[in-house]
């Protein structure tokens, strides 16, 4: 027996072992859930001229291992109930150069994955629309529902932040505060193609 | 050796694909090949039906003025605004994407008219589909009481409409129609064709040039005049305001090829405007 050859099966015993215990991490690590039609609506109010704003094609996606959330919508989803309208949004929003807004982020206070009721979180991170990036702090709910996990949100958008210029409507101004809230439910990853 | 060597490399990809896993998602357009829109701002230019469709549910709501010839007596009779030639007023409503339909009634010869317009082909940003190609089709009658048959104050009119966006600012249509009068004033039945041409040019977002011309092919009645209309969009966000100079005082594509009597080049051009309000329903 070549003595010299235990340290090294030794090695190989350690580092395969290692590897399955790296293989379960990750599995924890993607322990992710991801929707394509999350909800997503705003609303913008001018006096008799008072409009919301709506897409069912919010994709997001939270990671609870390593706490990130990540959400973004194409702005051309949104629809407002008039075509015109619509299509206003899209050009105050530069939509064609910058067509999604976005919010990449972490859970920051505590969330506990085995309670199945709805839980206050605080998420922070970065939003992005019309090309301009701000910090962000949101209040908002997450809920473990089975494989799934419910996610709402909600927020006030100031359009000078984000230097969008609100269009007027004959001798109106749309307000500059536009309140923005989201409702997704997330399957866990295994669950939908990642196509 | 060789087997520790090759485990440590996979514990790299490993690692590797974990970080991968923190990553943000890569970001994907909901549709890869959106339609062309905005290459004309509303359903009809000045007269001229365009390919620009109302969204199901949605409800245009049209007033259409033209005035008098604003180069005659145009003191006395302040540049035409004195004598409203005719008024047009029009519902149009999406009954899907690409299907509407309208009424509208204009106060001269009192006609009113039915209309429907289909997209049939719809350009988009691959340039797959390098055009747009909408099928219109409309009915007039004159309610004026006039001692005729309800068939003979018939008239109809059908046209292609095929445009192309070939740039953000710059729109060209061509509609090749036709319009036919059971009895179009003591003529009797007239049948007539036209490719209309329509462009619009955009300023910015609020501004857009807009032209149109229906050169009368073949046979017309007599002492008619090829319509030229030229003027100027303007986008309030919820209106479309349309200002322009024209020679016809009509708003109806078979009316125009029949009863243009003025020739706008030659100075004999009236004022127009009309408001485009869209409401969702």
């Amino acid at each position: 027996m070549d003595t010299r050859a235990l340290p090294h099966r030794w090695v190989t015993i350690f580092l395969a072992a290692g590897l399955c215990f790296l293989g379960m991490a990750k599995e924890s690590l993607s322990q992710s859930f991801m929707t394509k039609s999350g909800h997503v609506e705003f609303d913008s109010s001018v006096p008799l001229h008072s409009f919301t704003g709506v897409s069912d094609q919010l994709v997001g996606k939270i990671s609870l291992a390593d706490s990130t959330v990540d959400f973004y919508v194409d702005m051309h989803t949104i629809k407002t109930g008039i075509s015109k309208r619509d299509e206003d949004m899209l050009e105050t929003l530069e939509a064609e150069e910058y067509p999604f807004a976005e919010f990449f982020g972490k859970v920051t206070s505590p969330f506990d994955p085995n309670r199945s009721d709805p839980q206050k979180v605080t998420i922070e991170g970065k939003f992005s629309v019309h090309g301009v990036t701000n910090p962000l702090s949101i209040e908002g709910t997450l809920q473990k529902n089975g494989k799934e996990l419910e996610a709402t949100a909600s927020w006030t958008l100031d359009m000078s932040d984000y230097k969008i210029k609100p269009p007027g409507i004959l001798f109106y101004r749309v307000s500059e505060e536009v309140d923005i809230s989201i409702t997704a439910s997330l399957p866990a990853r295994d669950q939908i193609d990642d196509d | 050796m060789r087997t520790t060597k090759i485990i440590l490399l996979y514990i790299l990809f490993q690692l590797s694909t974990v970080g991968i896993v923190q990553a943000q998602m890569e970001r994907q357009r909901a549709e890869s090949n959106p339609t062309i829109d905005d290459a004309f701002w509303t359903p009809t230019l000045v007269t001229q039906a365009t390919t620009e469709h109302l969204a199901a549910r949605n409800l245009n709501v049209t007033i259409m003025h033209s005035f008098g010839i604003a180069t005659e007596n145009p003191i006395r009779n302040f540049f035409g605004f004195d004598l409203v030639q005719n008024v047009r007023l029009g519902l149009d409503f999406g009954l899907t994407d690409r299907w509407s339909a309208g009424i509208g009634r204009s106060s001269q010869l009192n006609v009113v008219d039915l209309r429907t317009k289909y997209a049939l082909l719809q350009q988009n940003t691959s340039d797959s589909k390098p055009v747009s190609i909408s099928l219109k089709g409309g009915v007039g009658v004159v309610t004026q009481e006039n001692r005729r048959s309800f068939e003979d104050d018939l008239s109809t009119m059908v046209s292609a409409i095929i445009s192309r966006k070939f740039s953000d600012a710059f729109s060209l249509q061509l509609s090749p129609m036709y319009g036919h009068f059971n009895r179009y004033e003591d003529i009797g039945s007239t049948d007539l064709f036209s490719v209309g041409v329509a462009t619009s040019l955009h300023l910015s977002k609020r501004f857009a040039l807009m032209a149109e011309y229906y050169p009368v092919l073949g046979d017309r009645p007599a002492g008619t005049k090829n319509a030229f209309s030229m003027g100027l969009n303007i986008e309030t966000g919820g209106h479309v305001f349309q200002l322009f100079f024209t020679s016809t005082d009509w708003h109806l594509e078979q009316y125009v090829m029949a009863d243009n009597t003025e020739q706008f080049w030659a100075g004999d051009f009236r004022f127009g405007f009309n408001v485009n309000r869209i409401f969702g329903l």
